[in-house]
């Protein structure tokens, strides 16, 4: 290559990297933006009272929403991460198979409003449950199934092939193998991908907008799953749009309490992740 | 585009050459050791004593490069055989530059006899043994079985020809006792040339292995049920079939 | 000169016959990988495949003990006679059958526990053993594959962190933990230098006084060092079978005879 030839090459470099730095960059932007301004506006309203106390504050939708997280858990984790290991480790080729994960698809792309009226239809009305925390987590958890899925599918893919093989080789049936060698495998890949589901269905307001939450100062915790349920994200609508008489400032440091659980949860399942690779291999 | 081991090849093609030089070498030293003993030319015998340093230093450089190509070739199949062949064969050509040098000693030891009748046989089977010679090494670079064949069949006649030489010269020494002095010596030379074809048919018979893949005695004359007054074919070697 | 669709060149072996196949075919969906093999492996002794990639000798070696079962679109035609009876006989007991015929791969593949487990994992599956009788079969396995000395020490640290070389007979100890009558091993020192692959070498001819070995290897020399009979595959098609000694003087198949020289392509 000759000299000048070098140096325009040299040049395009540069060039491609100050663009792509620069769309990286963008990114950062709106997340800054964002913190930002919830701090500026709602930093001040953050106390311990407002967030610890029963009446006025935040605690009810706190609690609400760690049981409806847990209960969306109870019943995604497992559906989601069998239906992983189904189509991992069993399911050969075909039409069931491919039918299969394009409703796994489908399902990721409908919007959550319309996941909170087929709650209402089928968990609220039909199956009876009501407005319930039952019937959000159940609504929830369809949600976010498709994220388990594929989070637990592609921890599974992760395990080597051989590793599978060897299993096999030792005589071991597919149960045997999945359970001794691929899962534990797995793991770190998979509780990641719970983290983050959970992450997302603590964020969520259309869902259990008709499904779950409810606004009552007489009865503010749950006292069955088949009880109603004040979340954070519902609590915020609400401030946001039907009680004037709330401070900007509280509703900006709602905001800031729901954001910090949700990057709560995304920093825990990166940490996971991170600590559990490193044991196993 | 350079075939798969060419470099190999090369070096296999390059060891038969230097067998084939040895082999002209020790047939040209024969060839002039029976010519000083009928023409007494003391000169020339000694000129095939002194050939016979060359003629071992061949044999030490071509056994090296074998172990070479062994060590560092890794050769199987017909490779291995050929490699194989080439190391027990300058043995024997080894051998025969020996015989050449008895007989050229023989001359200069008769330099001054004047012979009791011309030498006639023993060119005549002179003769014989290097066409044995010249085509065994022939057939061991042409892969001929045919070839080798003919050099068993030669075999035979030169066998033949030492046992007619040898009732010859004893007759002549129990008519003539003080010939015994020539006599004896010239029996020797006969002998040698007899071994000499010996050799050259160990070498025909390694050919056919190289080939083959089968070790066989094909010589009559190697056969334990060896009948010398007898008159035996020998035997055929098989082709492999391919 | 023979044409090739001439009867191939394939020795039955005299003796006790322990692994063979009858006209074994290998489809991978409409593609046919094996063509027609039948091939007797002796017991108590080692069968080397050689060949050029990509002719079928792995694909063979894994039809021995139904490994090809777990790959999408395969089938197999034809009989494969242990003890002579048919494995892919209909009632068979997989999982037995793989502990009967074991395997040992191309890229040693320890499982992600510690020594220990890896060499108990096998024994474990099938039934749970005692403690006592677990930490006896753990060292048995590991001194017959020849690693004890190296791990004894170790047995309870993370199998990753030993050597290739050390790890490849951890898979071997693993495999022999299952009480194996044969041992197929897939090009099992491709992966690793000539030294350990010398120890691996000197390992099979120790294992073969008790197993019957059967190795793929693209390394036709070590097939000349350590095998007692040798087969030839080109293109899914067995060409030649005989005593290892007679395959690499002599080979009777033309195509045998370019591929032990090293005149292929």
């Amino acid at each position: 290559m000759t000299s000048a030839q070098i140096s325009r090459a040299a040049r395009a470099e540069k060039a491609a990297f100050v663009l792509l730095w620069i769309a990286a960059g963008t990114v950062i932007l709106p997340v800054l933006a964002i913190l930002v301004v919830m701090a500026w506006r709602g930093a001040g309203g953050l106390s311990w009272s407002f967030v610890t106390s029963t009446r006025e504050g935040l605690l009810p939708a706190i609690a609400g929403t760690v049981a409806l997280v847990a209960v969306t858990a109870a019943i995604a984790a497992p559906l989601g991460v069998a239906a992983a290991i189904y189509l991992s480790e069993y399911a050969r080729s075909g039409r069931l198979v491919r039918f299969i994960r394009l409703s796994i698809v489908n399902l990721a792309g409908v919007p959550s409003v319309v996941y909170g009226l087929f709650g209402l239809a089928l968990f609220v009305t039909l199956m009876r449950f009501g407005r319930s925390l039952l019937a959000g987590a159940c609504t929830l958890a369809l949600l976010v199934l498709p994220l388990v899925i594929s989070a637990s599918e592609e921890a599974l893919r992760q395990v080597p092939r051989g590793l599978r093989e060897a299993s096999f080789a030792l005589g071991a049936t597919r149960w045997q193998t999945v359970r001794r060698v691929v899962l534990p495998n797995a793991l770190p890949g998979i509780i990641t991908g719970l983290i983050l589901a959970v992450g997302r269905a603590a964020g969520e307001t259309a869902p259990i907008l008709f499904t779950a939450a409810f606004l009552s100062l007489s009865h503010p915790f749950p006292t069955s799953v088949f009880d109603p349920v004040l979340a954070l994200p519902y609590q915020l609508y609400v401030m946001a749009t039907e009680a004037p008489q709330v401070s900007e400032v509280q509703k900006w440091a709602t905001a800031l309490v729901l954001v910090a659980v949700v990057l709560g949860l995304n920093l825990a399942a990166i940490i996971l992740r991170a600590r559990l690779r490193r044991r196993r291999w | 585009m350079r075939r798969t081991r060419q470099a190999f090849d090369e070096q296999l093609e390059q060891l038969e050459q230097r067998l084939l030089e040895m082999g002209e070498f020790v047939e040209a030293m024969l060839e002039k050791s029976v010519r000083a003993l009928t023409s007494h030319d003391v000169e020339l015998a000694r000129e095939v004593i002194a050939a016979d340093d060359v003629a071992d230093e061949m044999d030490i450089s071509i056994e090296q490069q074998c172990m070479r190509l062994l060590a560092l070739q890794q050769p199987m199949s017909r490779d291995l055989r050929t490699i194989g062949t080439v190391m027990k064969v300058i043995s024997d050509v080894e051998r025969i530059g020996d015989y050449s040098v008895d007989i050229g000693r023989t001359a200069i030891r008769l330099a001054d006899t004047e012979y009791f009748k011309p030498l006639v046989d023993i060119p005549k089977m002179a003769e014989l043994v290097r066409t044995m010679l010249r085509q065994a090494l022939e057939a061991l670079v042409a892969r001929d079985l045919e070839i080798v064949f003919r050099v068993v069949e030669l075999d035979d006649k030169v066998d033949r020809m030492w046992y007619r030489l040898q009732e010859e010269l004893e007759h002549i020494m129990e008519q003539r006792p003080e010939v015994v002095r020539q006599a004896v010596p010239l029996l020797l030379v006969a002998r040698y040339l007899e071994r000499v074809a010996d050799h050259s048919v160990n070498i025909a018979e390694r050919v056919a292995y190289m080939e083959t893949g089968r070790l066989e005695t094909l010589a009559a004359s190697h056969r334990a049920d060896y009948q010398p007054e007898g008159n035996q074919p020998a035997e055929r070697p098989e082709a492999k079939p391919e | 000169m023979t044409t090739q669709a001439d009867t191939p060149h394939i020795l039955r072996p005299a003796g006790e016959i322990k692994l063979e196949t009858r006209r074994l075919a290998l489809f991978y969906n409409e593609f046919r990988a094996l063509k027609d093999i039948s091939v007797a492996f002796p017991a108590r002794r080692i069968t080397a495949l050689i060949g050029p990639s990509g002719c079928g000798k792995s694909s063979f070696l894994r039809c021995l003990n139904r490994m090809n079962d777990l790959i999408d679109g395969a089938r197999v035609e034809g009989e494969v006679l242990l003890d002579g009876t048919d494995i892919y006989h209909s009632e068979i007991d997989i999982p037995l059958l793989r502990r009967r015929v074991g395997m040992v791969f191309q890229q040693p593949n320890p499982f992600p526990m510690t020594v220990y487990d890896n060499v108990a994992y096998g024994p474990r599956l099938h039934r749970a053993p005692g403690r006592a009788d677990l930490d006896e079969i753990v060292e048995r396995s590991l001194r017959s594959a020849a690693l004890w000395d190296e791990v004894k020490d170790k047995l309870h640290q993370s199998a990753l962190d030993l050597s290739g070389g050390q790890q490849q007979r951890l898979c071997i100890a693993r495999v022999l933990a299952v009480e194996p009558e044969v041992v197929l091993m897939d090009e099992p020192c491709s992966a690793l230098d000539p030294t350990a692959t010398f120890r691996i070498e000197e390992l099979m001819l120790e294992l073969v006084e008790r197993y019957t070995i059967v190795i793929v290897t693209h390394n036709m020399y070590q097939a000349s060092r350590v095998s007692h009979y040798a087969g030839f595959f080109l293109m899914g098609e067995l060409i030649e079978y005989g005593e290892t000694v007679q395959i690499f003087e002599s080979p009777k198949d033309r195509r045998t005879d370019d591929y032990v020289r090293g005149r292929f392509g």
